[in-house]
């Protein structure tokens, strides 16, 4: 109603006006992309694993002494048996990685033995028959390795076993149409290498940005690793017993034999803190992109009040001759409140541009993804909310300035 | 159209209490142009900003235009001031950020008046105070007496019935008082009822009837308000 003389008399109060706009179009372009990276860290943390996470721990061991590669694989052997002797344990196996954290590597596959270029990437972990059960993978498709499948997997030559397990995900990129059991692929090798299972989920070892799109995409072959630095034992306790279970089970190692070290911080990590620890720096960022978004909002939001709040202070003799020229406590406290809008207004509409600005510098720099218009959407609206919140007190403060006020000099 | 009895208005801070009117009755009829005088502090303005229902009082009564006040909500109080009312005040009370037209467009607005409307009452407002081309200025830009004509457009625009000045020539030099004195006869011609408060006796004189307030109460005259508006300086009744 009342809008064209609002921005007549904002003419004339341009720096203050300026500043607040200003403030408004940098707090809602940071709090935009904050909240979007908060969005993306938040998704990264709650990634699926495809563990059994509450029951499952793993121990990461590594060997004293010197050994044959004949002695160590005897040595896995014998630890694997009495790790699922425990009272307290469902199921171990030995292991060259485990999922979000440790070791492993990661394998070019092809469809045909020549191709050059490769179809896509999955990580790759060898164990032994007892993986699914000791990580509680859920096979849905085809069946598990036999023992006699299991293979040692030589730190030398590279051997590639027949048969493999695959993601669902790694299974679905290679066949699309969901063929994949008893199909095979070539992983950097000349020799194909089947499926013969599919599990449902199987994260790769590691979480980071880059090989994110292939997170979900691993393969399991039925090798037992006999690295002469260590091994990962995963072991999965029965339910409730993870403490104990925990507990005994470096014990139990160590009397079979006590040339090893198994690390008292890192060596023994039930998976809620695998998960927790990998998860460090997304959650640190969230954290911190929350808190830069509160502070900003807090700044901006006390700019308002303390700009409307000097504009009140400054005009109340014209508000006193408003008020006596007819004006009602409402007209009063809808100006201050569409001059606010009108500045807000403003500000978001400079402040989208910068958000989609900014964003566009991320994804070019940091390869974030491209900022969802919704965060713009909501980033706008909170902003002129808060603006109109902000502005709410100083204008009913406003509001009660008595017609009287027109009468008194200067 | 302003009648107060018995009417009084009491300031209360927290160690004295002062009497701004007391037992105060006035009768101004409709179409009278009544000049209010008195000596400093007596209650000249405290009686105008009641009369304009800027402000609350005490006790007595007070109808305008036959209508008890005292009952109205703020709103209404808003409503009477904007449609029947125009006041003009002696330091002019433009709004600074707005040009001439945007003021004078202030109260035309509160009553929620057609945009073609506004244009023609503000153009003929303007014309009629002789200031048609300065719409486009700023009240910081215009003389003393040209603001002070400014502020008569803006009260005439809106048609009021009432028109309450408090020492509308206060701040002008004599030759621009009566520039403005001449356009309020005008516009008292015109129908409208006016009370000015005035220090000047020249100006009372040129006034239908004269009223003086002193310590808050009408103090009564002689029959021959011309004559003895001039005899009744404030210190003369000392
Ligand atoms: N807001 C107020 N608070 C306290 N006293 C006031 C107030 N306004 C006016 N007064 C007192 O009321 C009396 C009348 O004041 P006023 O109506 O302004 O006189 P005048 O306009 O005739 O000079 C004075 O004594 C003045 O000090
Ligand atoms: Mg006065």
């Amino acid at each position: 109603m009342q809008i064209r003389p609002i921005l007549a008399a904002l003419r004339r109060h341009k720096a203050g006006t300026v500043l607040i706009a200003l403030q408004i179009a940098l707090t809602l372009a940071i709090v935009c992309n904050a909240l979007f990276i908060i969005h993306e860290r938040l998704a990264n943390m709650s990634e699926a694993s495809g563990v059994d996470e509450a029951n499952v721990f793993v121990i990461k061991n590594q060997w004293a002494g010197d050994r044959s590669t004949q002695q160590i694989d005897a040595q896995v052997r014998s630890d694997v048996l009495a790790l699922r002797q425990l009272p307290g344990v469902r199921d171990a196996a030995p292991a060259s990685g485990y999922p979000l954290k440790g070791g492993g590597w990661d394998n070019f596959v092809t469809m045909t033995p020549d191709q050059v270029k490769p179809t896509t990437d999955s990580s790759v972990y060898g164990s032994d028959e007892h993986l699914l059960d000791a990580l509680g993978l859920r096979l849905i498709a085809g069946r598990n390795f036999r023992p006699d499948e299991v293979v040692v997997m030589g730190t030398q030559q590279v051997v590639i076993p027949p048969v493999v397990i695959v993601s669902k995900a790694l299974a679905d990129r290679l066949f699309p149409d969901g063929s994949a059991l008893g199909k095979s692929f070539y992983a950097m090798s000349a020799t194909p290498t089947t499926i013969i299972g599919i599990v449902d989920e199987l994260h790769r070892p590691g979480v980071n940005q880059w090989n994110r799109p292939y997170a979900g995409q691993s393969l399991i072959w039925p090798l037992r690793p006999d690295d002469a630095r260590g091994i990962y034992y995963i072991v999965r306790a029965k339910p409730g017993r993870l403490a104990a279970a925990m507990r005994e089970a470096p014990k139990a190692l160590y009397a079979q034999d006590r040339m090893r070290i198994i690390d008292p911080k890192d060596g023994l990590l039930s998976f809620a803190r695998v998960r927790s620890r990998v998860y460090d720096r997304d959650r640190g960022m969230a954290i911190l992109m929350g808190i830069v978004s509160m502070v900003l909002l807090a700044i901006t939001a006390a700019g308002i009040v303390g700009l409307t709040s000097f504009w009140v202070g400054q005009r109340r003799k014209q508000i006193g001759v408003r008020r006596a020229l007819g004006a009602t406590r409402g007209d009063i406290l809808n100006y201050f409140l569409t001059e606010n809008l009108l500045i807000g207004l403003g500000g978001v509409f400079v402040g989208t541009v910068l958000a989609i600005g900014i964003n566009l510098w991320m994804v070019a720099r940091f390869e974030m993804a491209r900022l969802s218009l919704a965060y713009v959407v909501a980033g706008v609206v909170a902003l002129l909310l808060l603006g109109q919140g902000a502005v709410l007190a100083p204008a009913l403060r406003a509001s009660r300035v008595s017609p009287v006020e027109a009468t008194r000099s200067a | 159209m302003l009648k107060m009895s018995h009417l009084s208005k009491v300031y209360r801070t927290e160690v004295v209490e002062t009497y701004a009117l007391r037992d105060f009755n006035i009768d101004v009829k409709e179409g009278e142009f009544v000049a209010v005088t008195g000596p400093s502090g007596s209650g000249k303005t405290t009686f105008l900003t009641i009369a304009g229902l800027l402000e609350t009082f005490s006790g007595g009564e007070y109808h305008l235009d036959g209508i008890e006040v005292s009952n109205l909500n703020d709103n209404a109080r808003s409503r009477i001031r904007n449609e029947k009312i125009g006041f003009i005040f002696q330091a002019f009370n433009l709004i600074p950020d707005l040009n001439v037209y945007d003021n004078i467009e202030v109260p035309l607005r509160y009553r929620g008046m057609k945009a073609a409307e506004r244009k023609q009452r503000i153009m003929d407002a303007l014309e009629r105070v002789g200031l048609s081309s300065r719409a486009r200025h700023y009240p910081a830009e215009l003389s003393g007496g040209q603001q002070q004509r400014v502020a008569i457009a803006r009260a005439l625009a809106g048609s009021p019935r009432l028109l309450l000045a408090d020492e509308p020539t206060g701040n002008l030099d004599t030759q621009m008082a009566r520039g403005v004195l001449e356009l309020l006869e005008e516009i008292h011609r015109d129908g409208a009822t006016i009370v000015m408060v005035t220090h000047d006796p020249e100006l009372a004189a040129r006034a239908q009837r004269n009223v003086h307030i002193i310590d808050g109460q009408v103090v009564d005259l002689a029959e021959e308000p011309r004559f003895h508006a001039h005899a009744a300086a404030p210190q003369s009744l000392a």
